[in-house]
């Protein structure tokens, strides 16, 4: 069956698939990966989604499962066009990217239709850096293409594999999944279904989910840390950080501002301390790594599933979505926050959003 | 501050076993990390994968699954689906109710070359046909003129020991192997290199391994493999060495390497 596509026309940023992750291959070795912004991954699914009917007791099993079809592009700063060879309706979230179909601007947070031959072209955003674009039931990069062990979110470490498929690039096809079928084809339902789509906003307006300066991470505080002393407890939670160049989609490096470098014995982590974490362990998605020039490292959605520097706690996820958005040079300090907490945040950010 | 701290001390002992002993801390809204103590032994090694394996069968459903390391079991969960009291509480009926020692087979043994002589059918040995390089291409002149040695001696204490996989990780059916011979123990490169590889055997600190696929490394290279380190099948991605197994690396000359990649790939 032919399947119908986007093309990628033009491309200077980066591109990729991505959908929830692979959450049940770490054990093989495979990164979690996924959406670095799961608030504007799911705002995008929920804004184009002809399945937002669905109770929330299949919305429970949905999240385990993670459902692959779901699959977006996920656009780092943006300088990518695309041409439909055949009418859809598309969602656009996240970083702004003044998006234009066939040169004219378009609102970001919305559902769009394009029509065959339409370009839709994605500027370089001023602020933030994933965008997202998708259609109902999602994208693959090869024709009825299978979820590679539950997900179809590509990893830069593991392209060489061939698992997932091509990075992409000018002249890759993003198709769309079988079951999608243009709003014009679409039954009465459907249309009706997508007609209540259209009212329904993100239940969290963007403004107010993610933060206008600094960010302050929550952060559920390790074993190693609650053994540290409290002067050294109240320096590390005392620090502003500023986001390190070197960050991507697998790690968040954090320096600390120049202005307030400490005398070298003034060690936020002891060395009898951090002589307990020499060998390696399994690490999590925001798990705050600790090396011997005390420069944390956040892990993002790209980690690696063994880490052996010091662990001294772990960022709770809905901030690390706020965080994803983040440049080099933006500012963020740490705060403490207990475990049920974060659950509670988590769980209520995933009410809204599915 | 101590507020924060959900962390519960597992001490489950019976009559027969010496004390089961790791703590239990939430370190993520969805995953619990338990913790052994911090060393590398195969007998700690063998009681935290047969309770992975308890907890896989008993948990089932609300498990998404868990990783294994040298002292570790990451448990990852479905906060949707259960609390994480109720997973704990779970974890620690596991570790009262079963002495789960004894389903692997195998008794207190701290000796780890004796625990070899009675492991699991499971734990067969699996032999890796090596091609140490002695031409200078990798760092096997090197490694062996920093541990006092011939090359002859580095492959000879090499390939005759018998590793246990401890953890997959690092990338796709990546083991961590150990414990190499003290003799030969060194540590990491100071700067990684940005291309090791596919098959490349590497020695660093306490732990050798294959590198499955090309990627960046920052270990001591002594040979290589022409035997792949994964297979996959209609979508299922199986590691050559799994976690609990056993390993022995033999020498091969480079004709041999170069007969059986003809003949893997043909």
């Amino acid at each position: 069956m032919k399947q119908n596509f986007l093309e990628i026309i033009t491309m200077n940023g980066q591109a990729s698939i991505q959908d929830l992750g692979r959450l049940n291959a770490q054990h093989l070795g495979f990164s979690a990966s996924g959406a670095a912004d799961e608030f504007a991954f799911l705002s995008a699914n929920k804004l184009i989604t002809n399945k937002l009917n669905i109770k929330p007791e299949h919305n429970i099993a949905k999240i385990n499962n993670k459902l692959a079809n779901d699959a977006a592009i996920e656009i780092t700063l943006g300088q990518v066009s695309l041409k439909a060879n055949a009418a859809c309706t598309i969602a656009i979230t996240g970083a702004d990217c003044q998006a234009k179909i066939n040169n004219v601007t378009i609102n970001n947070w919305q559902c769009h239709q394009l029509d065959a031959g339409d370009i839709i072209d994605f500027a370089m955003p001023k602020t933030q850096l994933h965008s997202y674009l998708t259609t109902a039931g999602g994208f693959t990069c090869q024709t009825a293409q299978q979820p590679w062990l539950g997900s179809l979110a590509q990893t830069v470490n593991e392209m060489a594999l061939g698992f997932t498929g091509k990075a992409l690039m000018v002249g890759s096809k993003l198709y769309f999944s079988k079951q999608n079928k243009p709003l014009a084809d679409a039954t009465p339902t459907q249309k009706t279904q997508l007609d209540s789509l259209k009212a329904n906003r993100p239940t969290t307006s963007p403004a107010l989910f993610y933060p206008q300066q600094k960010l302050t991470l929550r952060v559920m505080p390790s074993h190693l840390f609650l053994q540290m002393s409290s002067a050294q407890q109240q320096q590390f939670l005392a620090t502003e950080y500023v986001i390190s160049p070197d960050s991507n989609r697998m790690g968040y490096r954090l320096h600390v501002k120049p202005t307030q470098t400490s005398s070298p014995d003034k060690k936020i982590l002891t060395q009898q301390l951090r002589s307990q974490c020499l060998l390696s362990m399994p690490v999590t998605y925001g798990m705050v790594q600790f090396p011997d020039n005390e420069q944390p490292i956040i892990l993002m959605k790209e980690r690696q599933t063994m880490g052996g520097y010091p662990v001294l706690g772990t960022v709770m996820q809905t901030d690390l979505f706020r965080l994803s958005q983040m440049r080099p040079g933006g500012k963020v300090s740490f705060t403490l926050i207990t475990h049920p907490q974060a659950q509670q945040q988590l769980r209520a950010f995933y009410q809204k959003l599915y | 501050m101590s507020n924060n701290r959900d962390s519960i001390n597992n001490k489950v002992s019976n009559s027969a076993e010496q004390g089961v002993n790791f703590t239990i801390d939430q370190v993520a809204e969805n995953a619990l990390l338990l913790s052994w103590q911090a060393k590398i032994s195969l007998t700690q090694h063998n009681e935290i994968i047969a309770l992975q394996a308890m907890i896989s069968q008993q948990l089932g459903e609300l498990i998404i699954e868990t990783v294994a390391s040298y002292h570790c079991l990451m448990v990852y969960y479905c906060p949707q689906l259960s609390s994480s009291m109720q997973v704990i509480d779970k974890i620690n009926r596991i570790t009262k109710n079963v002495s789960y020692k004894h389903s692997d087979g195998y008794h207190q043994d701290n000796n780890p070359n004796h625990k070899l002589a009675h492991q699991p059918a499971r734990n067969h040995c699996i032999k890796i046909p090596v091609y140490y390089d002695r031409e200078q291409q990798w760092d096997l002149a090197d490694v062996a003129k920093r541990c006092n040695m011939s090359m002859d001696e580095v492959i000879k204490q090499h390939s005759a020991h018998t590793y246990h996989g401890y953890a997959l990780g690092f990338t796709p059916g990546f083991c961590y192997l150990a414990s190499l011979p003290e003799s030969l123990q060194l540590p990491r490169k100071s700067s990684p290199r940005i291309k090791v590889p596919k098959g490349a055997v590497a020695i660093a600190e306490q732990q050798s391994a294959v590198y499955p696929i090309e990627s960046p490394g920052g270990w001591h290279i002594i040979g290589q493999t022409p035997l792949p380190m994964y297979e996959s099948h209609h979508g299922q991605f199986n590691a050559r060495i799994q976690v609990g197994q056993n390993v022995q690396f033999y020498a091969i000359s480079k004709a041999e390497f170069i007969a059986l990649e003809q003949g893997l790939t043909e």
